[in-house]
C-alpha cells in the first residue's frame, strides 16, 4: 500500500514481507535465504549455501573433517563479522570474536543438531562470543573511547558523514548487550522475530521488548542525527 | 479513527504484521498524521543505522579461513564401537516398540488358541495330568482340607494357567514401558546438557 507520506523519504519499499525496511542504493545487499528477504550493510557477502549441501557439510565436519567446517566458515564469515562488527564496533576486536566464535562452533559442532539453521546456531555462539572478547578487551582497552573514523580528513561532508557514523556506532555499543543483540540481530542482519528468538533462545515478546528499548534509547541519544536524515 | 496503533508500529515495520492487524494498521496510518510521524522516525531510525558503514580493513577470506583452521582442536573421529553404540541408541525406540508389539501378538493368540482349543476339548495344557499340588489353588484348597468336584479342580488348575500367563505378560510389558522411559529419561538429559553447552559457549 502505497502512503503519501512515503513519498518524501529517500527510499522505498522493497519487500511486500518488510512492509517499511528501506533500501539504500549501494549499501545493501539483499540475500533471499528461504523466501524471506534479509538485508546486510556488506557488499558482495558470499552467496549462502543450498541447505542439502550445507547439511552435507555440517554432517561431514561433525565427523571430524576441517575441509568441510573450513568450507562452513567461508560461507558464514562475512555475516559473523558484520554481527560481531556491530556488537563490538572495532574491526580488530571483531575479527577476534569471530574467529573464537568458529573455534567455539567447531568444539559444541557434535552437539549441533538441524533443527534450526546452522547460521542461527552460529550467530548465538557469535554474539555471546562479541560480548565475552569486549569484556575481556574494556579491562584493558577503553573501548568506548575509539577514535572517530576519518574525522580528520577529507571533504566537509565526508568529516560530517564520518562524526555521525561514529556517533551511531557509539551510540549502539551503549545499549545494553541483550537489547544490542536483539537490534544488531534485526537491524542489520535482518533476521524476523521468530529467527532472532530462536538464535537467542528468548521468547518473542522478550525480541519485541529489547527492541523497543534499544530503538527508543537510539532515538534519544541520536536525536540531532534523526533530524537531519 | 480512534486508538492509536503505537504498539503495532515496530512490529508494522519489521514486516511481521499479517493478516486483519495488518490492514488494521494500514487503515489507521492512512488517516492518523501522529501514528505516521511515529513510523517515520522508525525508517529514520533504521536508515540512519543502514548509513553507519560495514567493517572495513577485513582480513581476507581465505586467510582467515586459515587461522581459524590453524586454532582448531583435532577432533578424534568416535571409534566404531561408539557410533555403533550411538545408532542403536537411536534405534532403541522402534526396538521397545517391536518388543511391545510382539509381546501383545503372542499373548492375544496363544490366549485365544489355548482358550478355543481347551473349550473344544482338546487339553493342549495337560490339565488332566497336573496333580493337584502342583497348581497354586489347588493346593492351597487341599491344605485347608476343602474337597471340589472334577469340575472345579478342571476350572482350578485353568485358572493358575491363566494367572502365571497374565503374571507373564505384566511383566513383561512392564519392563518394555520402564525401558522407553529410562530411554526417554536420558534423551532429556541429553538435551539439556547440550543445551547448557550451547549456552555456555
Amino acid at each position: 500500500m502505497a502512503f503519501p507520506f512515503l513519498s518524501g523519504l529517500k527510499y522505498t519499499t522493497p519487500n511486500p514481507n518488510c512492509n517499511s525496511r528501506p533500501t539504500l542504493p549501494n549499501k545493501i545487499t539483499p540475500d533471499r535465504v528461504k523466501g524471506v528477504e534479509r538485508t546486510a550493510n556488506e557488499v558482495g557477502r558470499q552467496p549462502a549455501l543450498p541447505e542439502e549441501t550445507e547439511h552435507k557439510l555440517i554432517a561431514q565436519a561433525q565427523g571430524g573433517d576441517r575441509r568441510a567446517f573450513g568450507e562452513l566458515v567461508r560461507c558464514h564469515r562475512e555475516g559473523v563479522i558484520n554481527v560481531v562488527y556491530r556488537m563490538c564496533g572495532d574491526v580488530n576486536l571483531a575479527e577476534d570474536a569471530a574467529q573464537e566464535a568458529f573455534i567455539r562452533a567447531w568444539k559444541h559442532l557434535p552437539n549441533y543438531r538441524p533443527r534450526s539453521p546452522f547460521r542461527n546456531w552460529v550467530y548465538r555462539i557469535a554474539t555471546n562470543a562479541a560480548i565475552d572478547v569486549l569484556r575481556r578487551e574494556r579491562e584493558t582497552v577503553d573501548v568506548d573511547a575509539l577514535p572517530l573514523p576519518n574525522a580528520s580528513t577529507g571533504p566537509e561532508a565526508a568529516v560530517q558523514e564520518a562524526e555521525r557514523s561514529a556517533r551511531v556506532k557509539q551510540a549502539v555499543l551503549e545499549l545494553p548487550e541483550a537489547s544490542r543483540t536483539v537490534l544488531v540481530l534485526r537491524e542489520y542482519e535482518g533476521l524476523s522475530y521468530k529467527e532472532i528468538a530462536d538464535t537467542l533462545g528468548i521468547p518473542i515478546g522478550t525480541v519485541m521488548s529489547r527492541l523497543n528499548y534499544a530503538r527508543n534509547r537510539l532515538r534519544e541519544s541520536l536525536a540531532p542525527c534523526l533530524e537531519d536524515l | 479513527m480512534n486508538g492509536h496503533v503505537t504498539p503495532w508500529l515496530a512490529a508494522y515495520h519489521d514486516g511481521e504484521l499479517k493478516g486483519r492487524r495488518l490492514r488494521q494498521v494500514e487503515a489507521h496510518l492512512a488517516e492518523c498524521a501522529a501514528c505516521r510521524a511515529e513510523l517515520e522516525e522508525l525508517q529514520k531510525l533504521t536508515t540512519l543505522l543502514y548509513e553507519s558503514p560495514a567493517a572495513e580493513g577485513l582480513l581476507p577470506a581465505e586467510r582467515f579461513v586459515a587461522q581459524v583452521g590453524l586454532q582448531l582442536e583435532r577432533r578424534p573421529t568416535k571409534p566404531a564401537w561408539q557410533r555403533t553404540l550411538e545408532t542403536g541408541w537411536r534405534l532403541a525406540p522402534a526396538g521397545l516398540v517391536g518388543a511391545w508389539a510382539f509381546v501383545q501378538a503372542v499373548f492375544i493368540v496363544a490366549g485365544v488358541a489355548l482358550i478355543v482349543l481347551q473349550v473344544g476339548g482338546i487339553d493342549v495344557l495337560g490339565l488332566s495330568t497336573v496333580s493337584h499340588s502342583e497348581t497354586w489353588p489347588t493346593a492351597i484348597l487341599d491344605w485347608l482340607g476343602v474337597g471340589f468336584s472334577d469340575t472345579t479342580l478342571s476350572v482350578l488348575k485353568t485358572l493358575d494357567v491363566l494367572a502365571w500367563g497374565l503374571t507373564l505378560y505384566l511383566t513383561a510389558t512392564l519392563a518394555i514401558a520402564l525401558l522407553y522411559w529410562s530411554w526417554l529419561a536420558s534423551l532429556w538429559a541429553r538435551h539439556r546438557h547440550q543445551k547448557l553447552q550451547t549456552q555456555t559457549s
